[in-house]
């Protein structure tokens, strides 16, 4: 099934066999899809928010250092023309703010039985995510992985990355590249993820227009990035074979 | 916890546009039926044509020609038209002869694999299998391409077409693109076509409002980017990638 329901709420010692292997013991229920339809956009919207995650790279930030809440719009497309969709839920109550405190609920039948049900997309609140987009034939492309902070350090986010991995590679990628910040190159190092062994360096569009203005000069906002678009250069006519100029492009 | 209700200032001209056609509700789900696509292959049968199929039914979910399958009428309308085929002519020179040689870009046409790879072996890149490239450039956001087209003055004479440069990028058609693949034929080169190519990908880009446009640059070429406003790791920013271990 796409869908796994994992209902482990056990008390598991570190396991010395996987480094990498978080203690368990405070994991919550979870229940992790790679439907996009048990996707709820505003709630991804929420959690981006509560990470402050932006979906910008060069986000505007306040005088707090919190990020702008996600267009809405534009965060449906992205999630439509993504390859791999990876949503985790859980119960309200295992989270920061949420229901009822866990010490003092309530050990009654009814509690009995609503434990008993497993967590789904429709019980659960969204409480990580993660996507990948491709070209479903040589590269992938990882964004946006995020788990709200009170889950944070329990393995999930490397949960969500291994499922992108696990989905890219059984349909043939395995060139799957992954863009961070400072802060996320030591999560995504834990996942597998390293410098390009080849030696290539990223590179990000962030040209800016020249301070003198022109007036036919376009430019294009993307966070606090104000990116000049390549202005149209006339093509070049000739008539004998001679070397063009650079200037004419 | 954001309230439903409000949405931030930068959303409300989006919000109203979209609440002139459609309920907003219709916005924060996403068809239950893009999922009946996404059907992950069987681990043990990884026969070729089943690994094909996969993709094809992932992309079907996500069609960009196919909008009325996974999206709901009103919003075909509000989705932005794909970026339109487009040829435009960079160069143009005659020979004495009166041959006549136009270089000619091209968007959003179909590149034939067998000529993009011998492309590829002239500049020296390793083989990569026909099918994945097929699939790759299909599913990609853009595909430039600059042909040069030969008229010889004899009427009678056959026009000489050849792929001599291509550029792609891949993207989520919000955010993020990625620019992959930019060659152009050795003899080619050093005019400016390859600058061409990425700054019109660039331009694409931006005109659907996507702010983020990576590369991954081999060393010998960072500088070539960087005259055309890319920047190395900014703030830091790296690329990584995985690397099984076994």
């Amino acid at each position: 099934m796409y869908a796994i329901s994992l209902q482990s709420f056990s008390f598991h010692p570190l396991s010395s066999s996987n480094p990498h292997n978080k203690p368990k013991k405070n994991r919550p229920p979870l229940f992790i899809s790679t439907n996009p339809s048990h996707l709820n956009v505003l709630h991804l919207r929420d959690l981006f928010f509560s990470t402050n995650l932006s979906c910008h790279r060069f986000p505007h930030l306040d005088s707090h250092g919190r990020v702008e809440p996600v267009d809405l719009h534009k965060l449906r497309t992205a999630v439509l023309h993504s390859s791999v969709v990876v949503s985790v839920f859980s119960r309200g109550e295992f989270c920061e703010g949420e229901g009822r405190d866990m010490e003092t609920s309530e050990f009654g039948i009814g509690e009995l039985i609503r434990r008993a049900v497993p967590v789904s997309e429709s019980n659960g609140r969204l409480v990580g995510f993660g996507r990948a987009v491709s070209d479903c034939g040589l590269t992938a492309s990882i964004y946006d992985v995020a788990v709200i902070p009170s889950l944070q350090g329990l393995g999930i986010g490397h949960m969500i990355v291994k499922r992108i991995i696990r989905f890219l590679t059984s349909g043939g990628i395995y060139d799957i590249a992954a863009l961070c910040s400072q802060k996320e190159r030591l999560f995504f190092e834990a996942c597998g993820f390293k410098e390009d062994s080849l030696g290539s360096t990223t590179m990000m569009y962030t040209q800016a227009a020249p301070n003198c203005v022109k007036d036919d000069l376009l430019v294009k906002c993307s966070g606090r990035m104000m990116l000049l678009v390549p202005p149209m250069r006339k093509p070049v006519v000739s008539n004998e074979m001679i070397p063009i100029d650079e200037k004419g492009f | 916890m954001l309230p439903n209700a409000s949405l931030a200032p930068s959303s409300m001209r989006h919000l109203h546009f979209s609440a002139c056609h459609y309920k907003v509700s219709d916005m924060i789900f996403i068809p239950s039926n893009a999922y009946s696509r996404l059907m992950p292959a069987k681990k043990r049968h990884r026969v070729f044509p089943l690994r094909a199929s996969f993709w094809d039914s992932i992309k079907s979910g996500f069609l960009k020609d196919n909008t009325t399958q996974v999206i709901e009428p009103p919003l075909t309308t509000l989705e932005e038209e794909e970026p339109l085929p487009q040829e435009i002519v960079l160069v143009e020179n005659t020979q004495p002869d009166g041959t006549n040689e136009q270089i000619i870009f091209s968007s959003g046409g179909e590149v034939d694999v067998y000529e993009l790879q011998a492309l590829c072996d002239k500049v020296g890149w390793p083989r990569r299998p026909l099918t994945k490239l097929a699939a790759a450039l299909k599913n990609s956001f853009m595909v430039a391409t600059l042909h040069s087209t030969k008229k010889s003055s004899d009427t009678e004479g056959d026009n000489q077409k050849q792929l001599i440069g291509m550029a792609r990028a891949t993207s989520d058609h919000a955010f993020n693109a990625t620019i992959w693949d930019v060659v152009v034929d050795p003899s080619y080169q050093g005019q400016g076509l390859g600058k061409a190519l990425v700054e019109q990908l660039i331009r694409a880009l931006l005109q659907r409002d996507i702010g983020n446009i990576t590369l991954f640059a081999d060393s010998k070429v960072v500088d070539f980017y960087r005259n055309l406003g890319f920047e190395a790791d900014p703030e830091g920013i790296k690329g990584m990638f995985w690397y099984p271990r076994y």
